[in-house]
């Protein structure tokens, strides 16, 4: 294939990527727009392998395939839970990628100066060939560049790994604080900034692995000291983050395809941390610089009782409302409680009475968690709205059932400008008739914040299992 | 072997209530007591013996029976000197008692070393509501009243415009709105009255809005009390208040067709708010419902339990066992307020109660216990309400305001935009004064790429923000790219690397791309 037609297969590339995410806006366009981005990948990389002098194909296929096979197991087996870890391990692959193809540019540059030198710059193909084109500056652009590119990929690849382990459960999901973590924080990307500038005066490789491992703590520490509640906006971060990495190769390799398609990606992450972060009332800084906890002390106490309820109760105001609302959390998810809360969306809709859900932006561990686990158990996807849907609607809403979620109904968001999460927008819950309140045990949220919720007049607590409560609910419900 | 506990018959007249029933009977064996029952002690709350004996509870014949059989009594009215002299000793009684006007009763219980629990002392704290007997029946008084004053009143509650004329909906004044007053303003706004509302506390001026009713303000600087301070009662208020309020009254009394008084001060005679020239100038067939009447009524010309009718044809009710009207609802409350106590009392679920005097709602309802007069309790620990945060005034804003408000706020967000834009220009002229032309091309198809994705990623729909991660995942594979362009090198560390960055990137190109799929395959319509 010709240059040019690379290049066109490329802009085509790009444009079905723009229209697999514009697609997004709503379900159905989304099923069709999945194939946008199949296409636009393929186009891609048939493309890129028809690239003159590059080679035997056939151990890239390989290649292809074994990481396929192994994909596709993964997307197959994996449960609708356990979205969260699989995005973040997913985003650590791309940080990895981009760290090695990094390395390679390196390489690659040294052997081309070499050749330069050497006067056999006609005989290098590809990548190689280009570099030998370029100039004093255009060379210092591309070692930043490179750097960037590494810097980023590092920092994503180990930060994506902890995320894992933390949305996984297996590593604590408390936020670590290490004493001056921030002046740490600092101290490593001076050494970053130390060794790169080092790389770029004398080429020496050893700096960029030096920027690489620093990079790689940064990446771990931050992550690290972020607590379980703000992970919607880690994974956003990343994902961001694997964007931007893939652009800095862009301009690395000087390929158009990755800088539009990582602006793209890196776009993407970034509105959807500005989202998360509006959804809390937090700015994005503060969430990134760590975990929350230790200003309790200016928090109102919380007067009254938890009033407790069986499964009675919680039945025979079911039977008698006429309209529901289910607030899911991330408790739902742990509990693995959608099928059973699907069955009684069922059952009561069946009944001819209102049953709808309300999402809070930052409910679950993902942003649209909540929706994915939702559409999962077959609750059609018209009856699940989002906070500014459905809060007005809270005073005509005979009963508002708490599954698993705690910050994200806490009036003292809007009351006690004490509190650490006040300004936060919450689901106005406590303004329906009756509010029944899922949870294990009486114990605070993840968040560590008591809620005055579980202690107003008209909320019930129905302790249990999630799962098992909803389920014990079901026969009772006619 | 758990402790029984009984219910006699209640004895005073037209009593109709039952402190046990058979469903309150199976909640208090499930804490291991056993339950006795005099013979038709349930007949006129709607509870045969048959009923009882269902659930599992022993049915005997005499009062006697269940006084010496039960190890505990409950009742709903306080037992008769006669009753007392009567009892065994040692036993647990749970009913009202009204210490503070039955001293009397009070020392011969206490002579007869029963531990007494009073219902109607159970403080009023959130915690003690599921107890709160006075709550429950003064609730079901509330109700009761506005039917009360339906049954003798000649009109419709509601206005409609029928075939044979238009018909005025009623107007209903309730005075006093406690747990009885806003029961009677929710029955009535629900039947479709105009209801207007009384009360001394203005902090329950929201609550009365919010049942439909209209809050009749008063025109007065005086600062007002919180309720806080009274454990949620109200309190005498200034002479001064009083008469505005009465002021506020006569000029209401000729349009309001039903008035329902519940002001109660505790301790305190009924104040008087209803006076006789209120009356004189009301309508005939209106209808008055006092139901402070047990302690003097609020209106002057209120006859205890009974119902008058005035020279102007105005209808006085002056009944006091309005609860006692509606038997087997108030039974079903009282008998599971009672049903509550018991559940604090026996943490254990043993059958066995143990009267914590540490608890404050137990130390609080406990009036004899082990042969000593436990009354009056000690103020209760916690306040019985928050204090009430005072109110803000929210200023309306006009039309103008709210234009130039907005105007403001666009300029601003422009102003911002602008600021922005003039920042980035600089910033893409500086870098362009320096860089070479290759990096400036790319610079600005990664300029462009970003803005093109801000603008195509903000329409993305809430729900699908985990598709849309799914799938960015897979598309910021197209890295790969860059190792496939890569692999072919000479060099063997290069390969090796684009090797396993083609792997990893495949990984997450196929793993990305099918999740999403699975996803989007998910969402339903229904």
């Amino acid at each position: 294939m010709s240059i040019g037609l690379i290049t066109a297969a490329y802009v085509v590339a790009a444009i079905l990527f723009i229209l697999a995410l514009g697609g997004l806006s709503n379900q159905e366009k989304a099923k069709r727009a999945i194939w946008y981005g199949i296409t636009g990948m393929t186009l891609a990389i048939i493309a890129t392998l028809n690239t003159p002098g590059l080679g035997d194909p056939s151990m890239v296929i390989f290649l292809l395939a074994v990481g396929g096979i192994a994909g596709a197991y993964i997307a197959k087996q994996v449960e609708m839970t356990q979205m969260p870890e699989l995005v973040a391990g997913f985003h650590s692959l791309v940080g990895l990628a981009a760290v090695f193809i990094g390395f390679n540019a390196d390489i690659e540059m040294t052997r081309a100066l070499t050749a330069v030198d050497a006067g056999t710059a006609k005989e290098l193909t590809g990548f190689a060939a280009s570099i030998a084109k370029k100039t004093g500056v255009e060379l210092s652009i591309l070692k930043v560049e490179l750097l960037l590119g590494i810097f980023i990929g590092a920092v994503t690849f180990t930060g994506s790994i902890v995320a894992y382990g933390k949305l996984a459960g297996k590593i604590s999901s408390n936020a670590l604080t290490l004493p001056y973590r921030h002046q740490l924080n600092l101290a490593g990307i001076g050494l970053c900034l130390l060794f790169g500038y080092q790389y770029i005066e004398t080429g020496d490789p050893a700096n960029l692995i030096y920027v690489a491992i620093i990079s790689g703590a940064i990446g771990w520490h931050l992550i690290m000291a972020i607590g379980g509640a703000d992970m919607p906006v880690v994974v956003s971060m990343l994902n961001s983050y694997s964007g931007w990495a893939a652009a800095a190769i862009g301009f690395t390799l000087g390929n158009p395809l990755l800088i539009v398609v990582g602006a793209l990606v890196g776009a993407s992450g970034a509105i959807l941390s500005y989202i998360m972060c509006k959804g809390m009332n937090r700015s994005f800084v503060s969430v990134i610089l760590g975990g929350w906890g230790g200003e309790q002390s200016s928090a109102q106490e919380v007067e009254g009782e938890q009033i407790a309820i069986d499964t009675d109760g919680v039945a025979s105001a079911l039977n008698d409302a006429d309209s529901v609302v289910i607030v899911p959390g991330y408790g739902m998810a742990v509990a693995q409680a959608q099928a059973a809360v699907s069955e009684l969306t069922r059952k009561l809709r069946a009944k001819g009475k209102s049953v709808r859900f309300a999402i809070h932006p930052v409910a679950g561990r993902l942003p649209g968690h909540m929706n994915v686990l939702l559409a999962e158990a077959k609750v059609p996807y018209d009856i699940v709205l989002e906070m500014e849907e459905i809060n007005e609607d809270f005073p005509q809403t005979d009963v508002s059932i708490i599954i698993g979620a705690n910050d994200i109904v806490n009036p003292a968001a809007q009351d006690d400008p004490g509190s650490p999460i006040a300004g936060m927008p919450v689901l106005e819950v406590w303004k329906s008739r009756q509010v029944f309140i899922l949870k294990r045990g009486k114990g605070r949220g993840y968040s560590g914040i008591e809620n005055p919720l579980f202690f107003k007049e008209n909320s019930r607590m129905y302790y249990g299992d999630a799962k098992g409560s909803i389920e014990a609910l079901l026969p009772n419900v006619a | 072997m758990g402790m029984k506990i009984g219910a006699p018959k209640e004895t005073a007249p037209g009593e109709a209530r039952v402190a046990l029933t058979p469903e309150s009977a199976g909640r208090l064996q499930k804490l291991g007591y056993d339950c006795l029952v005099e013979s038709g002690a349930g007949a006129a709350a709607a509870f045969t013996d048959d009923a009882y004996r269902a659930a599992g509870v022993t049915v005997v014949d005499t009062a006697d029976d269940v006084w010496s059989g039960a190890d505990i009594i409950s009742m709903v009215r306080p037992p008769s000197l006669e009753q007392v002299e009567a009892a065994p000793e040692g036993k647990t009684l749970i009913t009202h008692i009204y210490p503070g006007q039955n001293e009397e009763l009070l020392g011969k219980l206490n002579e007869k070393k029963l531990t007494v629990m009073a219902m109607d002392m159970v403080p009023r704290i959130s915690r003690a509501q599921k107890m709160d007997a006075l709550s429950s029946m003064a609730n079901i008084a509330g109700y009761r009243a506005v039917i009360e004053a339906g049954n003798n009143f000649g009109r419709f509650f509601t206005g409609q415009v029928t075939a044979a004329g238009k018909v005025p909906p009623a107007k209903v004044l309730v005075v006093g709105a406690g747990v009885a007053g806003l029961a009677a303003i929710g029955t009535s706004t629900s039947l479709g009255a105009i209801t207007y509302a009384f009360d001394v506390r203005p902090e329950v001026a929201e609550q009365i809005e919010s049942m439909g009713a209209e809050f009749v303000y008063l025109d007065f600087e005086e600062e007002q009390t919180d309720g806080a301070e009274t454990g949620g009662y109200a309190k005498p208020s200034s002479p001064e208040f009083r008469d505005k309020q009465l002021a506020k009254f006569r000029e209401l009394a000729p349009e309001i067709d039903i008035v329902i008084t519940t002001a109660l001060i505790p301790g305190r005679d009924a104040p008087k708010l209803w006076t006789k020239d209120m009356v004189a100038a009301m309508k005939n067939g209106s209808v008055i419902v006092d139901l402070a009447a047990e302690r003097g009524g609020n209106c002057d010309l209120t006859v205890k339990d009974e119902r008058i009718v005035t020279d102007n044809g105005v209808v006085i009710i002056g009944y006091t066992d309005f609860a006692s009207r509606m038997a087997t609802q108030s039974s079903n409350l009282y008998s599971t307020n009672i049903r509550h106590l018991m559940d604090d009392l026996t943490p254990e679920k043993d059958g066995q109660p143990n009267v914590n005097m540490e608890d404050d709602v137990i130390r609080s309802a406990t009036v004899c216990h082990q042969g000593e007069i436990t009354f009056p309790p000690p103020p209760p620990k916690i306040n019985a309400i928050a204090k009430q945060a005072p109110k803000e005034k929210k200023v309306e804003e006009t039309p103008e305001q709210k234009a130039a408000r907005e105007a403001a706020e666009l300029k601003k967000s422009l102003d911002q935009t602008g600021q922005m834009l003039a920042i980035g220009g600089v910033v893409l002229l500086l870098i362009g004064s320096v860089a070479p032309v290759s990096f400036m091309q790319d610079l600005i198809v990664f300029v462009l790429a970003c803005f093109v994705g801000f603008y195509v990623i903000w329409g993305v729909a809430h729900s699908l923000h985990t598709p849309l991660m799914a799938i960015t995942n897979a598309v910021s594979s197209i890295i790969i790219v860059g190792a496939l362009l890569q692999i072919g090198s000479p060099d063997e560390t290069v390969g090796y690397l684009a090797a396993a960055s083609i792997l990893v990137a495949a990984v997450n190109i196929f793993g990305g791309f099918l999740v999403t799929r699975r996803m989007l395959a998910m969402f339903q319509k229904s």
